[in-house]
Parts: C-alpha cells; sequence; structure tokens
C-alpha cells in the first residue's frame, strides 16, 4: 500500500516536471497547429495561433510551414528546455468553422489563461461537433453553382440543367474522394461528367455555353488561391506558391476535363 | 419537331424486329430477378441494362438519330450510363437485393414503357411514328422502376444521371411538345425523392449538420418544386396543342 503511494506520488511529480509539461504542450500544439493547416486555414493564422497558445504557458514557439510537413520547436526559455517535432499536415475537408472556433479558442487560452486539460477538452470538444451532411453540400454546390449560371446570364432551363450537372459530378468527386483515388484524377473525371450532362442544354434553344461553362465551376479551388496569395503577401513565399501550384494543377484538371467534352461535341466547341 | 419524329420513325420501322426481342428479353430478365432473386439474376439483369443502354447509344441516337443537332454527344451520354452498369457488373455493387417498400410505385414504373406507344397512339398518331418501349425516355422509367423494387443497395451516381436525362424529357415536353414525357417526368419525381431518402438515411453519421428531419423536409421542397414546374409545363403545352 506505502509502495503504491509512492509510486503514485513519483509518476504525479513526473507528470508535473517542467520538461513533461512542455512536451504535452509541445504535443498539442502540433496537433493543434496541423489541424489548422490541413483544413485550409492561412500559413501566418496558424503560426499566430500557435505562438499565443505557447506565449499563455509561458513558452517560445517557432515554426517552419512546408506544404506536407511542420518543424515544431516549443522552447521554455527560463529553463532552457527545449520540444521538438516533425508533424505531418493531414488532408482535411476545408473548414471555415474549424478556423474560426480553433481561432477563438487561441485567444480564450491566452485570455483566461486555461489549463493544458481544459484547452484540449474544449479543441476536442470542437473536433467532435457534427459534420455537415454530405447530401446537404451536394443540394446547396447544386444550388449555388445554378445561382452562379443566372449570374453570368443563364436562363431557367440552363440553371436547371447545371443544377442537376453540378450535383452529378459533385456525387461523383465525393464518392472517388471517399475511395482515395487521385486528386488530380477525380477532378478531372468530375469535370468531364458535369460538362458532358450540362453539354445535353446543346439541343434546346438556351443559353447553353453558359451552362457548359459554370458546370463545373464548383471546382474551382477558391481556398488553396486566396490562401497562396495570403501566404505569399505576408512572407510566407515558400507555403504560398506550394498552394498556388497545387491550385493550378487542379484548375488545369478541370481544364482537361472540360475539354474532352467540348471536343467530343459536334462542331468542336473549341 | 419534324426531324425528332421523323427519326423516330425510321428507327422503328428498321428495327421493330430487334426492339421486339429487347422486349421480350428485358421482360425475362424482370421475371428471373424477381421470381429467384440472387447472384445470377442480378448479372443477367445487368447484362441486360448493359446491352439495352449499349443499343440505345449506338443503334437509336448514334445511327438513327443522325439528323438530329448533336445526337454523338447523347450517345455518349448513353454510352457513359452503360459504362457505369459495365463497372457496376465488374466492382459488384449493385445488389438487386428486394425490398419490401414502394413496389407499387415500382410495379408503375416497370409497365411504364407500355404506356408510352399508347399515348402515342391516344394522340392520334401511328406507327412507326410513335414512342416505342425501347427508347431512352422507357429505358429510363425501366430503370427506375427495377432499382426501386430492388433498392437495398443502389448505385446512386446511376440514378443521378437518370435523374438529368428526366429533368432533359421535362423541357422536351414544353419545347418539342412531346406530351408522353410527362409519364417519365411525372413518376421519377417520387422516385427520386425516396432514392434520395434512402441515400441520406443510409449515412453512417448519426448526427449530422442539418438534422435528418429539415434533410427530409428539404428534400420534399426540392420535389414538390420539381412537381409545379412539371404541372406548369403540362398546362402550358395543353393550352398550346
Amino acid at each position: 500500500m506505502a509502495n503504491k503511494f509512492l509510486s503514485d506520488l513519483l509518476r504525479q511529480k513526473q507528470m508535473d516536471s517542467p520538461k513533461e509539461i512542455l512536451s504535452e504542450v509541445g504535443d498539442f500544439i502540433s496537433e493543434y497547429s496541423s489541424h489548422l493547416m490541413g483544413c485550409g486555414v492561412h500559413t501566418s493564422r496558424v503560426i499566430r495561433n500557435a505562438k499565443r497558445i505557447g506565449n499563455s504557458f509561458g513558452y517560445a514557439v517557432t515554426l517552419s510551414v512546408f506544404q506536407k510537413n511542420i518543424i515544431l520547436t516549443v522552447a521554455d526559455l527560463e529553463k532552457h528546455e527545449h520540444y521538438n517535432k516533425v508533424i505531418d499536415i493531414p488532408e482535411l475537408p476545408i473548414s471555415f468553422e474549424h478556423n474560426s472556433e480553433l481561432s477563438t479558442l487561441s485567444w480564450e487560452t491566452y485570455d483566461r489563461h486555461l489549463s493544458l486539460s481544459a484547452l484540449r477538452r474544449k479543441y476536442l470538444r470542437i473536433l467532435r461537433r457534427p459534420a455537415i451532411h454530405p447530401f446537404f453540400v451536394l443540394i446547396m454546390t447544386g444550388l449555388a453553382n445554378a445561382s452562379f449560371c443566372r449570374l453570368f446570364g443563364g436562363d431557367w432551363l440552363s440553371m436547371g440543367i447545371v443544377l442537376t450537372s453540378t450535383i452529378t459530378g459533385m456525387f461523383l468527386k465525393q464518392q472517388m474522394s471517399k475511395e482515395g483515388i487521385n486528386p488530380y484524377l477525380v477532378f478531372i473525371v468530375s469535370a468531364f461528367v458535369a460538362s458532358l450532362c450540362s453539354s445535353s442544354s446543346l439541343i434546346f434553344d438556351t443559353t447553353s455555353e453558359i451552362a457548359l461553362a459554370t458546370s463545373v465551376l464548383y471546382l474551382v479551388p477558391g481556398v488553396p488561391l486566396i490562401n497562396g496569395v495570403i501566404d505569399i503577401v505576408e512572407g510566407y513565399i515558400l507555403t504560398g506558391c506550394a498552394r498556388l501550384i497545387h491550385a493550378l494543377l487542379l484548375i488545369l484538371c478541370i481544364a482537361t476535363g472540360l475539354s474532352f467534352t467540348l471536343l467530343l461535341v459536334k462542331d468542336n466547341l473549341l | 419537331m419534324e426531324i425528332f419524329w421523323k427519326t423516330i420513325g425510321l428507327y422503328n420501322s428498321s428495327t421493330w424486329v430487334y426492339q421486339i426481342f429487347i422486349i421480350i428479353a428485358g421482360i425475362l430478365s424482370t421475371i428471373f430477378l424477381i421470381k429467384k432473386n440472387g447472384r445470377r439474376s442480378a448479372i443477367a439483369m445487368k447484362l441486360f441494362l448493359i446491352v439495352l443502354y449499349l443499343w440505345i447509344s449506338v443503334v437509336y441516337f448514334y445511327i438513327y438519330c443522325e439528323e438530329r443537332n448533336y445526337n454523338e454527344l447523347m450517345s455518349l451520354f448513353w454510352g457513359v450510363l452503360a459504362a457505369t452498369w459495365i463497372c457496376d457488373l465488374i466492382i459488384g455493387y449493385t445488389t438487386f437485393e428486394r425490398s419490401s417498400s414502394h413496389s407499387k410505385l415500382a410495379y408503375l414504373l416497370l409497365i411504364m414503357p407500355f404506356l408510352y406507344p399508347v399515348t402515342s397512339l391516344l394522340q392520334g398518331k401511328s406507327f412507326p411514328e410513335i414512342t416505342s418501349p425501347v427508347m431512352p425516355c422507357s429505358a429510363v422509367v425501366f430503370t427506375l422502376g427495377i432499382l426501386q423494387l430492388f433498392s437495398k443497395k443502389i448505385n446512386l451516381f446511376l440514378i443521378l444521371l437518370l435523374c438529368h436525362w428526366s429533368l432533359i424529357g421535362l423541357s422536351k415536353t414544353y419545347f418539342f411538345n412531346i406530351p408522353e414525357d410527362f409519364l417519365m417526368a411525372g413518376t421519377t419525381i417520387p422516385a427520386i425523392y425516396l432514392f434520395f431518402k434512402q441515400y441520406f438515411l443510409s449515412n453512417p453519421l448519426t448526427v449530422t449538420k442539418p438534422q435528418i428531419k429539415y434533410m427530409d423536409w428539404m428534400l420534399i421542397g426540392i420535389c414538390t418544386a420539381v412537381g409545379a414546374i412539371l404541372i406548369a409545363a403540362l398546362i402550358i403545352t395543353l393550352s398550346q396543342s
């Protein structure tokens, strides 16, 4: 009994040792920052948030962010202790909700001096919130693309055709992504199917060119493009260029898929 | 409009013997699937659907609809549908397992291809310039009927492509004055509602945003809107004729 008490006490003391706390905070920051990068947050915000959380625990945080990895150093400047880690950035769906909520969490940690356990609890609560249903995403994407068609001057029939074409293409994209198929291939096939479906508008007296052009707009990688520009403007040239190149390749894939349809159409629309 | 019925006339007069064979094959595959539901009957039905879709793609659209604009495009669309069935046959995704719910609607959809020529005849048209059971829209309602009857595990991508074709059919009723396509558009709306409902109910996530009941309401709203458009198109077409 006495031995157990002593061993528990020793373990508790080890847990509370500065090095242990430093490593736990480092682990949390590495998980937090890689999640933020994965869900489409621009680099400077990730670094600011990570530094803010580190500061609230009295540590200095330094991050080197790359396209696929993050190199993290958390330093206890008073005790001259360092914690280093290289983390893989996971491929997550774009989430503005996580972006906003996790940034707010970093401020809350800083302002209220949350303990690490409270911080981790709140972090997990944000991550475990119900996901948006893929069917809802499907319908909303279809409606958004149909609205784009209207904005570009398309009539009601073109809007209807763009709606169903987008839903079909988007569904294929969701399923292929779920199967872990190469994203470039996913974009080519999705663009081809969506544009092929919308090319059925050619048989009617309608704004078929607008329907064809707008049917692939749901694939445009807006977030990587914006993040790439923000990163470059804020001095993170490496990640900015990587993001822009990735977005450019995706745009090329959309163009390839659309070109297949246009080449197949009679009288060669290209 | 004239070219449309002319191509149909040419197709029917040249292929009516083959069409009878296809209809018999379809009836036999359906009976085999209903009576002896299993792997073999599922493969037989998939093979029949591949042949049917390829027939529509090559014989109907590519050969006999050559006079129509963009017939290659329609041929390609049906080629994609046939390719989807070929993939399904290889992967074995659609199991054609019997589901007890909504079988009345399924049987209605299954007999719908035979109502197409009847509707044409009732309009005063005569053979060969009438719609037949081996045509794109008849194939769509037949496929939806089969999938509705055996809806335990269905290929939703295929349903979406067929749904897209139904929308084209709905537009054709208005633009080309083909009231026969009201049959397809009218019956596919409830079928599509049921397919999609089953899809989002089968999602493994129990708690989602928005909740399932709101998703159901949204789907009902969309189907009601499409139904309202269909009725409006029907009224306009009838008033024109």
